[in-house]
C-alpha cells in the first residue's frame, strides 16, 4: 500500500474513535497498529482530545506526517470497540488493507445505536430507578423518569447548536430542577429532591470521568487532565442549573 | 432489596443504551452494575463508612470490568461507565446545592465535602483495580518469560 493511503487509512481511524470518545492510548495503538499491519516501518502518533497527529515512514525511508483536527465530540462506544476489533483482524493479517478502508469508511458513516424514543426512555429508566434506589417512593420514580426523559429531549434540540459548550448541561439541569419544583407545587405529596435528583442522572459525565481516570494511569497526562476539567465543568453547569431554580422557586 | 438490585440492573442496562454501547453487551453492563453497587450496599449495612464502602464497591466494578474486557475482547470502558453510574453521589450533591441556596453553610460544607470524597473514592477504587491489574498482567508476563529461560 502506498504510504499516502497508508496515512489516509490510519489517521481516519484515529479521527472515529476520538470523535466518539476513545481513551488516548487506545488511539495511538491502534493507529500504529494499523499503519503496521499496511506495511509502514515505523509509525508515531501523537493525540490529544482537541486533534491528531501521525508520522508514518515505509520501508524506503521516506515519511509522511499528517494532522486532524477534532472539533465536535459525540459519544458512541460501538464505533469505537468496531474500529477496535478491525485494528485486532487487520494485525492479525484477517483482513485485507483495501477492505479495512471500505469497512471504515462506513463505519465512520452508518448510523448505529437508537432512535429518539429509545433513548428517551433509556436516560427516564436511568433517572427513575436512581430515585427508586434513593428510598424514592413508586410516584416519585415515576416522576423523574418523565423528567429524565425531558433532559433528553432537550438534548435532541441543543445539539444542533453545535460549538456551545456545556448548553446542554445547564439547561437540562434547569429543565429537571423546574420540573421537580412544578411537580412538588402541584402534587405537596411528592417529594422534590428526589425528582430533581433523578432528573440530572443522565447528565452525569461518565465519559469524561472514566476516561480522565484511565488517561492519567496511562501516562498521557495533558489529555487527562484535560479530560478531567471537561468533567468538572459539565458538573459545575449541572449544579448551576439546579442553584438558579432553587434560588427563584 | 431484590426491587433494587432490579433497579440497579436496569439503570446499568440503560446507561449502556444512552452511551451506545454494542447491543450485545448491554446485559453485561448491567450486570457489572449490580456487582458494584451490591458490594457497596452490603458494606455499608456491615458498618463501614459510605466512603469506604464505595471506595471498594469501585474496585469491585473495575477489576470486573477488566476481566470482561480481557474475555471478550472490548475496551474495558464499555464495562466500567454502567457500572459506576448508580454510585455516582447525586443525591448528595444535590443536597449540597439546596442547602447553600438556603444559606446553611455550615451542613453545605460537610455534605459538600462527603460529596467530594464519594465521587474520589470511586474514580480512586477505578484506578487502583486497574493498576493492580495491569501489574498481575506484567508480572504474570515477566514469570512465564521467566520460567520458559529456566
Amino acid at each position: 500500500m502506498p504510504l499516502e493511503e497508508i496515512v489516509a487509512l490510519a489517521v481516519l481511524a484515529g479521527e472515529v474513535m476520538l470523535r466518539n470518545g476513545a481513551e488516548t492510548s487506545r488511539v495511538e495503538e491502534t493507529m500504529a497498529h494499523i499503519a503496521r499491519a499496511c506495511g509502514a516501518s515505523a509509525a508515531e502518533c501523537f493525540v490529544i482530545p482537541t486533534g491528531v497527529f501521525l508520522n508514518v515512514t515505509d520501508a524506503s525511508g521516506r515519511s509522511l506526517t499528517t494532522m486532524r483536527r477534532i472539533t465536535d465530540r459525540t459519544i458512541n462506544l460501538d464505533r469505537i470497540a468496531k474500529v477496535n476489533e478491525l485494528s485486532r483482524r487487520l494485525a492479525a493479517n484477517r483482513l485485507g488493507c483495501a477492505e479495512a478502508k471500505a469497512l471504515l469508511a462506513r463505519i465512520a458513516r452508518e448510523r448505529t445505536g437508537f432512535t429518539l424514543l429509545p433513548s428517551m426512555i433509556a436516560s427516564g429508566l436511568v433517572g427513575g430507578c436512581y430515585a427508586a434506589l434513593q428510598d424514592g417512593g413508586p410516584w416519585e420514580a415515576v416522576a423523574a423518569l418523565l423528567a429524565a426523559m425531558a433532559v433528553r429531549y432537550i438534548a435532541h434540540v441543543v445539539s444542533r447548536l453545535q460549538g456551545v459548550r456545556f448548553t446542554f448541561e445547564f439547561l437540562g439541569a434547569l429543565t429537571a430542577a423546574a420540573f421537580g419544583s412544578a411537580a412538588h407545587y402541584l402534587w405537596p405529596g411528592l417529594g422534590r429532591d428526589l425528582i430533581v435528583v433523578g432528573g440530572i442522572m443522565p447528565l452525569v459525565p461518565g465519559v469524561a470521568i472514566t476516561n480522565a481516570i484511565r488517561d492519567v494511569i496511562a501516562g498521557d497526562l495533558l489529555s487527562g487532565l484535560s479530560r478531567g476539567l471537561e468533567a468538572a465543568l459539565t458538573s459545575v453547569a449541572v449544579a448551576m442549573g439546579v442553584v438558579i431554580v432553587l434560588a427563584v422557586v | 432489596m431484590m426491587v433494587k438490585i432490579a433497579a440497579v440492573f436496569v439503570m446499568g442496562t440503560a446507561v449502556g443504551v444512552m452511551y451506545r454501547i454494542p447491543r450485545g453487551l448491554l446485559p453485561y453492563g448491567g450486570l457489572n452494575a449490580v456487582l458494584a453497587w451490591l458490594v457497596a450496599y452490603l458494606l455499608g449495612a456491615a458498618g463501614m463508612s459510605v466512603v469506604a464502602a464505595i471506595f471498594f464497591g469501585s474496585v469491585a466494578l473495575g477489576a470486573a470490568a477488566e476481566a470482561l474486557a480481557r474475555l471478550l475482547r472490548k475496551p474495558a470502558t464499555i464495562f466500567i461507565i454502567p457500572g459506576f453510574i448508580p454510585l455516582v453521589p447525586g443525591r448528595e450533591a444535590y443536597t449540597t446545592m439546596r442547602w447553600l441556596v438556603e444559606g446553611q453553610h455550615g451542613d453545605a460544607l460537610a455534605m459538600g465535602m462527603q460529596t467530594l470524597l464519594t465521587a474520589g473514592a470511586i474514580a480512586f477504587g477505578i484506578f487502583v483495580s486497574i493498576t493492580v491489574y495491569r501489574l498481575a498482567l506484567t508480572y504474570m508476563y515477566n514469570f512465564r518469560k521467566g520460567a520458559g529461560r529456566c
